[in-house]
């Protein structure tokens, strides 16, 4: 095995439509993820940008089924002051939202919604 | 306290979808087009989208952030909302010194245009209305919510400061749910117009092709119908490059066995878009045969299906639609047939396969009028200029 093969590229994903793997030489690990990062994606303390980007802020547990419930009880009640009307935006009640749940025979087309992968998709508008 | 990551300028222009990105949905090559403008515009910008299957949830690409919301909320609504909520927080640091907001759906606009104290204007890109959409897709939705999601747009729509639409029935729509006809921009669709591409490997010699989804607005079911009524043509294959996963083709490929071609059909899943251009390229003749249904005629559509196929210089067989009309001209461009009918189709397709030079002038005529007006190009320019006059400002540094 040559030098070049034991170059460690860097795992980032870069790209706009058409995404890749960045490539260039790792220099360090992320020390969040274990990610290898290149001089130029590694950020503070060596961490991979999604890692940098979450932890200046994120959600501290995005798969905390209350996550989602937190954030929309916080915004709801923003959304309605500025809609001056305090009980539109939760005026989804359960029935409306039931005929809106994963997985049915009827979700095959899913519209729009529904084609990324796994049932949970939820992208919306083709053209 | 969302900001973007350490040493990120704040952002002048934001693109926001409820859709994922990239994918290989005619959906995608919009958002890359539209967003790619808007942040040559304005110096890079925040593209908030959808993510999950692998993608990351955060990339910076030189002046450009692309943020993913990636969470598994198994109820659209509740997903959508959520969705609305994490845009918000994603564009808070960001709030003095956006300029233009560019949002594609209700979801997204919501978080946008709900601030009383924004300085940014709003350019809302309307290519459906979920709550004409959702009524196919999503049988057991009730009318009370889909009137709840109309009334969402309808909120939207009018705070926002341009509306754009990529088609004149979409315009019409929204004209009659009251948006000013002076508020709509037209910025139609576009494609590149390609040079040669190398056959597909594993091409069939003789194939007709659909590109596209398939949600029962997009006539699949009705393709198959015709295609068996060409069964007497020697080798001729279908070739069905659907942009969604293979689990979604269940019911049309059911269809497909019941109807006895299923070992004529080929099935090509999630295709890059690259590779999507070849299949096109080298097919007989591509097939757009979208429904009559409430979708396409009263709300419109745009599709990317029949501009592509007419810029890969395919003939093409489209359903006779206001929509379709106004991209080709029956006879001249390609072949309208009516919506719905199999046998109508089906003899349209027989008699550009029986008569290959008439079909050979459709396409050249085709292939020229998308590179004579029906360009990414010639969108982008139009998206600019709307970019422009609603940033316009008077001497005082009022909009205009």
């Amino acid at each position: 095995m040559d030098e070049e093969d034991r170059v460690t590229p860097c795992d980032v994903t870069t790209g706009f439509f058409v995404l890749g793997h960045c490539g260039r030489p790792a220099v360090a690990g992320c020390p969040s993820c274990g990610k290898p990062v290149c001089a130029h994606h590694a950020g503070p303390d060596g961490l991979c940008p999604e890692c940098a980007d979450r932890l200046a802020g994120g959600p501290a547990s995005p798969y905390d089924p209350r996550w989602a419930r937190g954030y929309r009880r916080t915004y709801y009640s923003e959304s309605s002051r500025a809609y001056n009307d305090t009980t539109w935006y939760s005026s989804f009640d359960d029935y409306d939202r039931g005929g809106f749940d994963a997985g049915g025979d009827y979700s095959f087309g899913g519209g729009d919604f529904g084609d990324g992968d796994g049932d949970f998709g939820g992208d919306f508008v083709d053209s | 306290m969302t900001a973007g990551s350490p040493a990120q300028p704040a952002h002048r222009a934001a693109y926001l979808a409820f859709d994922r990105f990239p994918s290989s949905k005619g959906s995608a090559v919009h958002i890359a087009q539209m967003a790619d403008e808007l942040f040559a515009a304005f110096g890079g910008g925040l593209l908030g989208v959808l993510g999950g299957g692998g993608l990351p949830g955060y990339q910076r690409e030189g002046d450009r952030e692309i943020v993913r919301f990636g969470e598994q909320v198994p109820n659209l609504i509740d997903r959508a909302e959520a969705f609305s909520a994490w845009a918000a927080d994603r564009l808070r640091p960001h709030l003095a010194t956006l300029e233009v907001c560019h949002v594609r759906d209700p979801w997204s606009a919501l978080p946008v245009v709900a601030r009383d104290d924004r300085r940014y204007r709003v350019v809302y890109e309307v290519n459906g209305l979920p709550s004409i959409e959702m009524a196919h897709t999503w049988p057991w939705a009730s009318p009370a919510a889909l009137a709840k999601i109309a009334e969402l747009e309808r909120y939207c729509l009018a705070r926002s400061d341009a509306v754009v639409v990529p088609s004149r029935v979409i315009a019409g729509a929204l004209e009659r749910r009251g948006v000013p006809a002076g508020k709509i921009a037209l910025v139609p669709n576009g494609a590149p117009v390609p040079g040669p591409a190398p056959r597909p490997a594993g091409a069939p010699d003789r194939y007709l092709v659909y590109v596209g989804a398939m949600q029962p607005w997009q006539g699949v079911d009705v393709l198959l119908r015709a295609f068996a009524r060409l069964a007497d043509l020697p080798g001729l294959r279908l070739v069905v490059c659907a942009s969604v996963p293979e689990r979604r083709a269940k019911p049309v490929r059911r269809l497909a066995e019941r109807l006895g071609v299923a070992d004529r059909v080929d099935w090509r899943f999630t295709l890059p878009h690259h590779e999507v251009a070849a299949w096109l390229a080298h097919a007989q003749v591509s097939v757009a045969p979208l429904t009559g249904c409430a979708r396409n005629l009263d709300q419109g559509c745009a599709p990317l299906k029949v501009i592509e196929s007419m810029a890969a210089g395919v003939p093409v067989v489209a359903s006779d639609l206001p929509a379709v009309r106004e991209l080709l001209d029956d006879r001249v461009h390609g072949r309208l047939v009516p919506a719905d009918r199999p046998a109508e189709l089906a003899r349209a397709i027989r008699i550009l396969l029986e008569y290959p030079d008439e079909a050979r002038a459709l396409a050249a005529r085709a292939r020229d009028r998308i590179a004579a007006g029906l360009t990414w190009g010639h969108s982008r320019a139009a998206l600019a200029e709307v970019y422009r006059t609603i940033t316009r400002r008077d001497d005082e540094g009022r909009w205009c």
